[in-house]
């Protein structure tokens, strides 16, 4: 009778604590914050929970503390053990009858003992009984360990799990005694698995599941908590200083995990529009008030994640997979350049590939115009040239005089007759003379090299471009810096006609912004060549014909300010060439009477 | 004794797939009858969306990799062939040394056949090799669909161990007490179709001789 008593006993234990391993093991394979709460733990049990843990030869670890706390147990063995796992809705704005309501189970298990106790067996089967009892009780906790990663709950909770991110739903669970059966139409949509039931002395060890197949009809997706809200502080506002350093790099933040910061380091204070002051009705929802608030809301910024940004919804599908890490998106957005003021946006899985490696001040660019374009230098595609030293006064005195030069094409240059050949060749003579004096003399030169227009670009890769560049060899444009054999005493000679011919043109445009520039154009077509006006005149023909149309549409292009900039600098050129052809008339004359 | 003999659902995989399905049900397998002290290892297939677990013994792990190994080096050598692993959990028992009979017996109480089908990609016909229009296309198709077929019956099978381990507890032996890991001796023993159509049914009956029970239940 002492036996008997004492293998109940040892069978109720056996059972109650079968119970609380089973609810162990389902809780911490679907409840994200109970699982994250056992693995900061370092897995393995404590000390006082050590001898509890090497039950059915299992170890699980620290028992969660609903259950170490207990109250989820039932208080005899006979009572059965029903878990229902539920989605529970993260709209808070619900009531708790509609909360609960919309909380649909994914899973129930139930474990319980069924049928009436079978006969007393004497003492020596009765041991038995409770080692058969114990070592199925063992194989049937293996089964269900494996089967809770088998069933489709278990992929939503490793995602939950694995990011940060917060979804629409949320895995909680119920436990109870009882629970309502499920009515007809909700039994259709489970599959039920029933594993071999366990003899005991107290009956049969049942232990099931209703599971939902697939959780394909709950629009799992990342939600978006916080209401829209403004942001005024977006990168290239007016508020914002342009010139604060942005946080650090993208693997100091998104490399270390999470830490709430209660010193709050400098980067989180500065009030970056991705992790700032409250604005309200922003659709990130980015907000807070106070360094250390807004510390905390950065590193939950993914919970204010649009799900209507593509990039966000593409990250949410390879959510869907199990193949994806939100880390990368506690990142600040990546760094823009853009003239628009437009609030930043998420790039994607790549965002942190699109982040500056260093920090940099902000330069907002500004409109792009032709003469601006042909100060900063040769490349104007180059978005780096926005950050180019501004020139320096001679330069941009003598970039002036360049800019003013119809220098938009080498085919200008190419249709020059002798004629003007020698008025070209001085006004080259004193453009190298100012060059030398310049610091910034090669990108000068590439102005001028090119003809300072940024349509045609300073670099010489253009093909049309490259096609004149064939002819560089026979030919030696005026504009060219580097085209330093260009011979002054061939052209000097002749400065006289030239000089009275240039001062002419440039009377009659005069009259009007664009005739001037017409009769600009005029005048270096008509004028011969530098070097061989034969050849000259052969080619010029040639490719006037090709690139009068370029070189129409490129003074189309051109506004009637930049027009009348150019006749100025056109008027002070003359101003110089004359006072040069006077000098050089003096020092003949002087030389003669001499 | 009875010997129960579970005979696995046939996998179809391809060369590179062979390593993650065996760990897969190899473990699965030995998670349901090392009885000793474990401390459950989840660990996730690399190809498909599955999570099974392991004992975390690393004697067990070593085990099976050197198998796993031993298996690739003869499909490599007999491509093309269906294959089986057996996975066998015995007993064993003295006997009186004799001039021709060992000093230990093994007894059989329970046999896994793991039954693979290596696809070589070589065998494919000759009008899919020369059709280079949209060849790659199918080919990502096709091993799309392979992947997911082969995904579908990774956790066939695992339902089935699950099953018939839960559903086949009587005539495992008593646990030893104190120990952890492996409970039981068991050796993996491979078995290629190579061996004669009745190679896997000839070591089977061997076992079932051994035992003086024949029980064959699939």
């Amino acid at each position: 009778m002492a036996l008997q008593t004492e293998s109940n006993r040892t069978t109720e234990q056996i059972i109650s604590q079968f119970l609380a391993k089973t609810l162990h093991a389902i809780l911490a394979a679907r409840i994200p914050h109970l699982h994250a709460a056992a693995a900061r733990g370092g897995g393995a049990a404590a000390p006082r929970h050590r001898r509890r843990d090497r039950w059915f030869h299992l170890a699980l670890g620290d028992p969660p503390p609903p259950i170490e706390h207990g109250g989820l147990l039932p208080h005899g063995v006979l009572e059965p053990l029903v878990v229902d796992i539920v989605l529970s809705p993260r709209d808070a704005s619900a009531s708790a009858a509609a909360a609960a309501a919309a909380e649909p189970v994914v899973e129930r298990w139930t474990a319980q003992c069924e049928s009436p106790p079978p006969a007393p067996a004497d003492a020596a089967s009765s041991s038995f009984v409770v080692r058969r009892t114990y070592k199925k009780s063992i194989i049937l906790l293996r089964s269900l360990y494996s089967l809770l990663r088998l069933l489709p709950a278990y992929r939503f909770f490793r995602m939950m799990c694995a990011s940060h991110q917060s979804y629409n739903y949320d895995l909680s669970y119920r436990v109870s005694s009882f629970a309502a059966p499920f009515s007809r139409e909700e039994e259709k949509g489970f599959a039920l698995h029933s594993f071999a039931p366990v003899e005991t002395q107290f009956g049969n060890l049942l232990v099931s599941v209703q599971y939902r197949p697939t959780l394909a009809d709950f629009n799992l997706e990342v939600s978006s908590l916080s209401p829209p809200m403004l942001i005024a502080d977006y990168v290239g506002s007016p508020a914002t200083d342009p010139m604060r350093a942005f946080p650090a790099s993208p693997a100091e933040r998104g490399g270390a995990p999470p830490r709430p910061s209660t010193s709050a380091p400098p980067l989180f204070q500065r009030p970056h529009s991705w992790t700032s002051a409250p604005i309200p009705h922003h659709p990130l929802g980015i907000g807070g008030a106070s360094p250390i608030p807004v510390a905390d809301q950065r590193l939950s910024l993914p919970e204010s994640y649009d799900p209507r940004l593509p990039s966000q919804q593409a990250a949410a599908s390879a959510l869907r997979k199990g193949g994806f890490s939100f880390d990368e998106f506690k990142l600040s957005p990546p760094f823009s350049s853009s003239t628009t003021p437009s609030p930043p946006t998420f790039g994607g899985a790549n965002m942190q590939f699109r982040l500056p490696s260093e920090t940099a001040p902000v330069s907002i660019p500004q409109a792009a115009s032709w003469k601006s374009q042909a100060l900063r230098g040769p490349n104007l595609s180059d978005p780096t040239r926005n950050f180019l030293p501004p020139p320096s006064p001679r330069s941009t005195r003598a970039d002036h005089s360049a800019q003013e030069y119809p220098s938009g094409s080498r085919s200008f240059r190419k249709s020059e007759g002798l004629k003007t050949a020698d008025l070209f060749s001085n006004l080259y003579a004193v453009q190298k003379g100012l060059k030398e004096s310049r610091d910034d003399s090669g990108r000068f030169s590439g102005v001028f090299s090119s003809g300072g227009s940024p349509r045609f670009g300073f670099s010489r890769s253009s093909s049309r471009l490259s096609i004149q560049d064939d002819d560089d060899a026979d030919y030696s444009y005026p504009f060219a810096v580097d085209d330093v054999d260009i011979s002054d005493s061939q052209t000097r000679s002749n400065d006289g006609k030239e000089t009275s011919e240039y001062s002419q043109a440039y009377a009659s445009s005069h009259r009007s912004q664009d005739a001037a520039v017409g009769v600009l154009v005029h005048m270096l077509r008509t004028a011969p060549p530098l070097r061989d006006q034969s050849y000259s005149s052969q080619s010029s023909k040639s490719e006037l014909n090709g690139d009068s149309g370029v070189t129409s549409s490129f003074f189309m292009s051109r506004k009637t300010s930049d027009a009348l900039e150019e006749l100025q600098t056109y008027k002070e050129m003359k101003e110089i060439l004359l006072s040069q052809s006077r000098g050089q008339l003096e020092d003949p004359l002087k030389q003669r009477t001499e | 004794m009875n010997c129960e003999v579970c005979e696995l659902k046939e996998v179809e995989v391809e060369h590179y797939e062979i390593r993650e399905v065996l760990r897969c049900i190899l473990h699965t397998i030995l998670f349901h009858r090392a009885l000793g002290l474990v401390r459950p290892k989840d660990v996730d297939c690399e190809l498909f969306e599955i999570t099974y677990v392991q004992c975390g013994d690393p004697e067990i792990e070593k085990k099976i990799e050197d198998k796993i190994d031993e298996f690739i080096n003869k499909v490599d050598k007999h491509p093309n062939r269906r294959s089986q692993i057996c996975l066998s959990f015995y007993d064993t028992k003295n006997k009186q040394p004799s001039w021709f009979i060992s000093k230990v017996e093994r007894l059989y109480w329970e046999t896994w056949c793991i039954n693979l089908h290596v696809l070589n990609p070589k065998s494919l016909p000759k009008s899919h090799q020369n059709k280079v229009i949209d060849a790659g296309a199918c080919a990502f198709e096709e091993t799309e669909s392979h992947r997911a077929a082969l995904e579908s019956s990774l956790r066939e099978v695992l339902f089935q161990i699950i099953k018939f381990a839960n559903e086949k507890k009587d005539h495992l032996p008593p646990i030893p007490s104190n120990k952890e890991g492996a409970s039981f001796p068991y050796e993996i023993t491979i078995v290629s179709s190579s061996e004669s159509s009745f190679g896997w049914h000839a070591d089977v009956f061997k076992r079932m001789l051994q035992t003086g029970h024949p029980t064959m239940i699939g």
